[in-house]
């Protein structure tokens, strides 16, 4: 499974929340999730129990709130549209490594600037993360409390959250110059550095799950 | 040596700021030699970098007047690792091959200029790492290594060991040192002036945006006006010697004193 074309992985991972929706409800739902739990669960497909345990984890509060606005008959249809998006979703950032889907865009003749807002904002996240950790650390070093009830929480929200704005908006014209130094310039046609193998049917089965979800919604429009 | 930089004239004003950043700056930069800015925050040093790597005005904005005149490609290593991860590479090597990639260049020709910069820059054993995960100092070299296999005529550095611990450093200061000997047009603002005798060729002295003075290094870096007190100062060695009133002009290296002493 690892070993398939990025972009196959990716129509898989859209096509099954989209045929939670297009097919009628509770069996669609049902169906698109017991295929997002296989591909979970299965051996050789699975990335892990563990990856299994964080979409249940993810999707448990929807089912919840789910049933607190609509009881049981509205939870059902809903809560399982919803942890097909889930699961479908989390089984593809595990399985999925940033960088392949990188080198498929690339390969692909995305624009390099397209490829890079997608692998940037990945990359982000972790970064900003750290950063944060840092500004807490900093702030309590000058006596913040960031320890205590909701309202000693929010006012520490509040001080870390501007130093981490301004300092990333700080960072952007250097940055600008980084990339512009290191040949990242618009319409540059970049060199993939490992683009992954794709094959006819592949492709095939892509074009396929296209297909057959605007059937479905056409026939449900119908 | 052929001029790879020529800077004529050159009065830069960065975007609405009415003070311009550089006042008729004339300098002329040669192949095989290593050319070093010298002056105290503000001074102009990292603005000349941006003009004469073509990112000021073009990319930063502001008004440009003079000449600039570049013969090959410039790379800029800035002095802030963090800002120049590319944020589209998971491996150092990937890292590294960043900028060629972008260059258009086959495959083949990537890879064998990715090797040569991580062995150049003594970072191939951390081809497979995250650059995420790097220190300061491991991932300033890794960005050195990715201009490197750009392969560029021209190469800035503005304050390059400045992550650097005083061994990482010296390996540095050696490596720009080859690098001008196979031919490469080298400017490197810093403000380790120790550093300067044993690596620049020559020395620009900028102060408030113009050249105070510039000429080879022996002669620049014994300038009695960088001892003041608002000048960038001299090598430790030359303040010593001026200290114990040894004479004029000071040595500036250990090895130097150690020869005048004799």
């Amino acid at each position: 499974m690892r070993a398939l074309h990025p972009f196959t992985l990716l129509a898989v991972a859209v096509a099954l929340p989209a045929l939670a929706w297009i097919l009628p409800a509770p069996t669609g739902g049902a169906v698109t999730l017991a295929v997002a739990a296989l591909l979970l669960l299965v051996p050789g497909a699975s990335p892990g129990l563990r990856v299994a345990r964080t979409a249940l984890l993810t999707a448990a509060p929807f089912w919840f709130f789910l049933y607190l606005l609509h009881g049981i008959s509205g939870m059902v249809p809903t809560g399982l549209r919803l942890s097909t998006m889930i699961a479908s979703f989390v089984w593809l950032v595990a399985i999925l490594p940033p960088s392949r889907l990188v080198e498929a865009m690339v390969a692909a003749g995305w624009p390099v600037s397209a490829a890079f807002l997608f692998s940037a904002t990945l990359q982000a996240v972790p970064a900003l993360r750290e950063r944060a950790q840092r500004l807490v650390e900093a702030q309590r070093c000058r006596g913040l409390a960031t320890r205590g009830g909701p309202l000693v929480r929010l006012a520490a929200l509040r001080a870390l959250a501007l130093p981490l704005v301004l300092s990333a908006l700080h960072e952007v014209d250097e940055r600008a110059l980084a990339l512009e130094t290191r040949g990242l310039v618009a319409g540059a046609r970049r060199t993939p550095l490992a683009p992954p193998q794709d094959h006819v049917s592949e492709r095939l089965l892509r074009w396929s799950l296209v297909a057959g979800c605007l059937a479905l919604a056409v026939w449900r429009i119908a | 040596m052929t001029a790879r930089l020529t800077l004529h004239a050159v009065t830069y004003h960065y975007p609405a700021s009415p003070a311009p950043a550089l006042t008729n700056v004339s300098l002329e930069v040669p192949s095989g030699a290593v050319t070093a800015l010298i002056g105290n925050v503000g001074a102009g040093a990292s603005t000349l970098l941006l003009v004469a790597g073509d990112l000021a005005p073009r990319v930063m904005g502001g008004e440009l007047t003079g000449s600039v005149e570049r013969a090959g490609r410039a790379a800029l290593l800035l002095p802030t690792p963090w800002t120049q991860v590319s944020g589209m590479a998971f491996t150092v090597h990937d890292e590294v091959a960043f900028g060629p990639a972008n260059l258009g260049w086959p495959r083949e020709r990537i890879s064998a200029s990715v090797e040569r910069a991580l062995t150049r820059v003594d970072v191939a054993h951390l081809r497979d790492r995250d650059p995420a995960t790097l220190s300061g100092g491991e991932l300033q070299r890794v960005i050195f290594a990715g201009i490197l296999a750009m392969e560029p005529e021209v190469l800035l550095l503005d304050e390059p060991t400045a992550e650097l611990d005083p061994l990482a450093a010296r390996r540095v200061w050696e490596l720009i040192r080859s690098l001008a000997a196979g031919g490469m047009a080298v400017i490197v603002a810093t403000n380790d002036i120790d550093a300067l005798p044993d690596v620049a060729d020559r020395v620009v002295w900028l102060e408030s945006g113009t050249i105070r003075a510039q000429g080879p290094a022996a002669q620049v870096l014994v300038d009695r006006g960088l001892a003041a007190d608002d000048a960038p100062g001299s090598t430790a060695v030359a303040a010593v010697w001026r200290a114990a009133g040894l004479g004029e002009p000071p040595p500036l290296t250990v090895s130097q004193a150690v020869e005048r002493l004799r």
